[in-house]
C-alpha cells in the first residue's frame, strides 16, 4: 500500500512538475503591467527543437550545441508610435550553464546594465541571461534605457535562483576584458581535441611583431580552462595539441603536464594539465602566461 | 530501408537515379578512378552570371567564434565566407571583419538581410557592413524565403537594386532550406537573383537536382549548404565519418559552385578543404552507402523524394519531424513538446482512422510505422498512459 502511494504522490508530483514546465516558459513573457503605451501585439509564439528552425533559420544549430530547450517569442508595440516595436525571444537553454554559454557567444565585450546574471545591451539590442534563461530584447528604435526597463521586467518574473557558473570565478581579474569569459560545448580554441571549456580575453604584454602582416602581428592573449571526463583524457588531449603544435608550429618543452611552444594563429603558447583540467595561455609572454596560470591553478583549488 | 546485403554496383545505382549527382555511368568511372584521393590544389568556380571565382569548398562562419579557424581557411586558400547579421546578435560578422581587415581584395563575403520594411533592412545592412569592415557585401542573401511569391516578390527587388545601385552589395540573391525545387524554378524565370544558397546534400530527390541545374543554366550561382545532411557526430555513428564523402558527392554536380560547410574547429576546415580537386573513391561510396544507411533506418531526412499526398491534408513532414528530432537528438522532452501543438495532435487522429498511408517515402522509410510511432510518442506525452512515463526528471 504504502510503495503504490509512493508511486502515486510521486507521478503526481512529476505530472504537476511537468504541467507547469510546460506553460512556465509562456508566463515570462509580460502581459500586465507593462510599461506605458505598450501593448502585446503578437505571441507568446512557442517553440521547439522541431520548429526552432523557423525562427532563427539555420542559427538553430548553434542553441542545440548549448542544450536548448524550447522559446518563446512575442511582439510589443508602442501605442504612441506604432513603429516603435520591441521583439522578445525567451530561451529555456535547460541549465545554467548552458545559458551563460549562449550568452557568452552573443556578448561582446562590457555593455552591461546590471540585470539578470550578467546582461549586455547595446542600443537597439539587449540580451541576458538568468538560471537556465537566455534572454534577447530587439527594439526598432535606438533606447538601450528602454531595453534595460523591458528587461528588469522581464527578470522579474524568472523564478531560477542559479547561481552563475563557477568557473567564470577562477580566471584572474588583473588584464581580464571585462565581459570577455565565453563558455564552448566543444570546439575550444576552434580545437576539436580540446573538447568543452572556458576562454577569456587579456589585455597582455606579448610580444609585437611591428613587421608583420596578418599572421605574425600580436595575437590575442587568451586563458582557457578545459575540462575533461578524467585525468588520462586531459592528458590524451595534451599530447595531440604537442603533435598538432609539431606539425603547424614549434615545440619548446614538452614533459610531463606541461606544453610550450608557437604556431601562427595563436603565438606562443603554454598548455599545463592539472587533474581532469587542461588549463592554458596563449598569446602572452612567458612569464606572464606562467604567471596566470599559476593563479588560475590557485582559484581552481589544484 | 537499404538492404545490408545491397551491393556497391545498386547503391550507387540508387544513389543516382535518386540523389544530387551524376548518372550513374560516371560515377562508376569516376569512383573506379578515385584512388588518388589528394591533389591538394584550391579548386575555383565560377559562381554563376557573377562571375565571382569562389573556391568550391568555401566556408559557413554561422557557429564559429574563435578567428583561428578563419585565419586557417583563408591560409588554406577559401576565399567564400558565409555570415549573416543575426548569427550571435551580430558578434559572426564582427569576427569576419576583424579578421580580413587588411585582406578585403583577398575575400569574398557573403551576408544576409531579412525581409521587412526599408528602413529596417537598411539599418541592417548598414550594421552588417559596419561589423564587416567594410563598405562593400559581395553577396547579400534574403534570409529565408518559403514561397515563391518570395522570390519573385517586386518590394524585395527594388530594394535590392538599390543596394546594388548605392555600392553596397555587388550581387544579391535568396536562402532557402524548404520547397526549394519549386523556387529555384521560379528564380530561373526571373534574371533577378544572382545567387541561391539552398541546403542540397546527397540525400536530396531527383527533382531538386533539376530545378538546381535549370537555375544554374539561367546564371544563377548556386551555393549549398548543409552538404553534410546532418552533421551526426561520428561517436554516434560507430566511428564512421562520412564528411567529406557527403560533401564530394555534393561538388561532383557541376552546377554547384560552391559548398559551405559549417565548420567550428581547425580540423573540420583541413577537412573539408582536402575535398577540393579530388575525386569520390571506392571508400567514400562505402562511407556513403553506410550513412545512408544510418539515415534511413532513423529517420526521414527530408529529401523532398516522397510521392503521394494525404487525403485529409495532414503535413506527413511535420509528423515525421517529431520523429526525426526525438531519434536525432535522443531527446524524450520532445513528446511534451509536440503534445503541446494542437494542430499535432489533430493531425494524428486523422492518422489513426486510416488502415495504409498515401504517403510513399522513396527511400524505403515505411511512413505508416513511423505515423504510429508518432500517435504513441504523442499519447505517452498526454500522460494517457502512465505505465510508460516520460521524462521525468533525472531521465532527459
Amino acid at each position: 500500500m504504502k510503495t503504490i502511494l509512493f508511486f502515486l504522490i510521486l507521478f503526481l508530483l512529476t505530472w504537476s512538475s511537468l504541467s507547469e514546465g510546460a506553460t512556465s516558459l509562456q508566463s515570462l513573457i509580460p502581459q500586465k503591467d507593462l510599461p506605458e503605451g505598450w501593448i502585446l501585439i503578437d505571441g507568446p509564439q512557442g517553440y521547439t527543437k522541431k520548429t526552432l528552425f523557423e525562427r532563427i533559420n539555420g542559427q538553430a544549430e548553434l542553441f542545440f550545441k548549448y542544450g536548448f530547450q524550447k522559446s518563446v517569442f512575442a511582439i510589443y508595440q508602442n501605442q504612441k508610435d506604432r513603429e516603435s516595436q520591441i521583439e522578445l525571444d525567451i530561451y529555456d537553454m535547460g541549465s545554467v550553464l548552458h545559458a551563460f554559454g549562449i550568452f557568452s557567444r552573443f556578448r561582446s565585450g562590457d555593455r552591461g546594465g546590471g540585470v539578470g546574471l550578467e546582461s549586455f545591451i547595446e542600443d537597439q539590442s539587449g540580451i541576458f541571461y538568468q538560471g537556465k534563461y537566455f534572454i534577447m530584447l530587439f527594439g526598432t528604435e535606438r533606447n538601450p534605457d528602454l531595453l534595460r526597463h523591458w528587461s528588469l521586467l522581464i527578470s522579474k518574473n524568472i523564478p531560477d535562483p542559479s547561481p552563475p557558473p563557477r568557473e567564470i570565478g577562477f580566471f584572474p581579474k588583473e588584464g581580464l576584458n571585462p565581459g570577455s569569459i565565453q563558455y564552448f560545448p566543444e570546439g575550444l580554441w576552434g580545437r576539436k581535441f580540446l573538447g568543452r571549456g572556458f576562454q577569456g580575453t587579456y589585455r597582455g604584454n606579448g610580444p609585437v611583431d611591428t613587421a608583420g602582416q596578418g599572421k605574425n602581428r600580436a595575437k590575442e592573449p587568451k586563458l582557457l580552462i578545459a575540462v575533461f571526463k578524467n585525468s588520462q583524457e586531459a592528458a590524451n588531449a595534451l599530447r595531440q595539441y604537442r603533435d598538432d603544435l609539431a606539425r603547424n608550429g614549434k615545440i619548446y618543452q614538452f614533459k610531463a603536464e606541461t606544453l610550450r611552444g608557437k604556431n601562427d594563429h595563436q603565438g606562443e603558447i603554454l598548455v599545463i594539465q592539472r587533474k581532469f583540467y587542461l588549463l592554458g595561455a596563449s598569446g602572452f609572454d612567458e612569464q606572464e602566461a606562467s604567471s596566470l596560470l599559476g593563479k588560475l591553478t590557485q582559484n581552481l583549488n589544484l | 530501408m537499404l538492404s545490408s546485403k545491397m551491393d556497391r554496383r545498386k547503391f550507387i545505382k540508387n544513389l543516382s537515379a535518386t540523389v544530387v549527382g551524376v548518372a550513374a555511368t560516371p560515377l562508376l568511372k569516376t569512383a573506379s578512378l578515385g584512388k588518388s584521393e589528394q591533389r591538394a590544389k584550391v579548386e575555383h568556380r565560377t559562381l554563376g552570371k557573377t562571375g565571382l571565382k569562389v573556391t568550391s569548398v568555401s566556408m559557413g562562419v554561422m557557429n564559429c567564434s574563435d578567428p583561428a579557424v578563419l585565419q586557417r581557411a583563408f591560409e588554406l586558400g577559401i576565399n567564400f565566407y558565409d555570415t549573416a547579421d543575426c548569427y550571435m546578435g551580430g558578434r559572426n560578422e564582427e569576427m569576419v571583419g576583424k579578421v580580413f581587415e587588411g585582406k578585403r581584395q583577398q575575400v569574398l563575403l557573403q551576408t544576409k538581410v531579412h525581409d521587412s520594411d526599408e528602413k529596417k533592412m537598411r539599418a541592417s545592412v548598414e550594421r552588417s557592413l559596419r561589423r564587416l569592415r567594410t563598405d562593400y557585401i559581395d553577396v547579400l542573401i534574403w534570409h529565408n524565403f518559403n514561397s515563391t511569391k518570395e522570390v519573385s516578390d517586386p518590394k524585395l527587388f527594388e530594394f535590392m537594386t538599390k543596394m546594388k545601385k548605392e555600392g553596397k552589395a555587388r550581387f544579391t540573391g535568396f536562402s532557402s532550406h524548404s520547397n526549394m525545387a519549386s523556387l529555384l524554378k521560379e528564380a530561373s524565370k526571373s534574371n533577378q537573383h544572382d545567387v541561391a544558397l539552398v541546403s542540397y546534400n546527397f540525400t536530396h530527390a531527383k527533382g531538386l537536382k533539376e530545378a538546381v541545374a535549370l537555375a544554374a543554366k539561367s546564371g544563377i550561382g548556386i551555393v549549398a549548404m548543409k552538404t553534410q545532411a546532418g552533421g551526426y557526430k561520428k561517436e554516434k555513428m560507430g566511428g564512421l565519418n562520412p564528411h567529406q564523402a557527403a560533401l564530394k558527392y555534393t561538388l561532383m554536380d557541376q552546377n554547384v559552385s560552391c559548398a559551405v560547410p559549417g565548420v567550428t574547429t581547425i580540423e573540420e576546415i583541413e577537412e573539408c578543404a582536402a575535398v577540393m580537386r579530388t575525386l569520390l573513391t571506392e571508400q567514400n561510396i562505402d562511407e556513403l552507402k553506410k550513412y545512408h544507411g544510418f539515415l534511413q533506418g532513423r529517420i526521414c531526412t527530408f529529401c523532398g523524394g516522397c510521392s503521394g499526398e494525404c487525403p485529409h491534408g495532414v503535413s506527413h513532414q511535420d509528423l515525421l519531424r517529431v520523429v526525426t528530432y526525438h531519434e536525432g537528438y535522443e531527446e524524450d522532452r520532445l513528446i511534451r513538446e509536440a503534445f503541446e501543438e494542437k494542430d499535432l495532435a489533430q493531425n494524428v487522429q486523422f492518422c489513426s482512422d486510416c488502415s495504409s498511408c498515401s504517403v510513399v517515402c522513396r527511400r524505403g522509410l515505411d511512413v505508416k510505422s513511423q505515423m504510429r510511432l508518432v500517435e504513441a510518442l504523442i499519447v505517452q506525452g498526454r500522460g494517457d498512459s502512465p505505465t510508460h512515463p516520460i521524462d521525468r526528471p533525472g531521465q532527459a
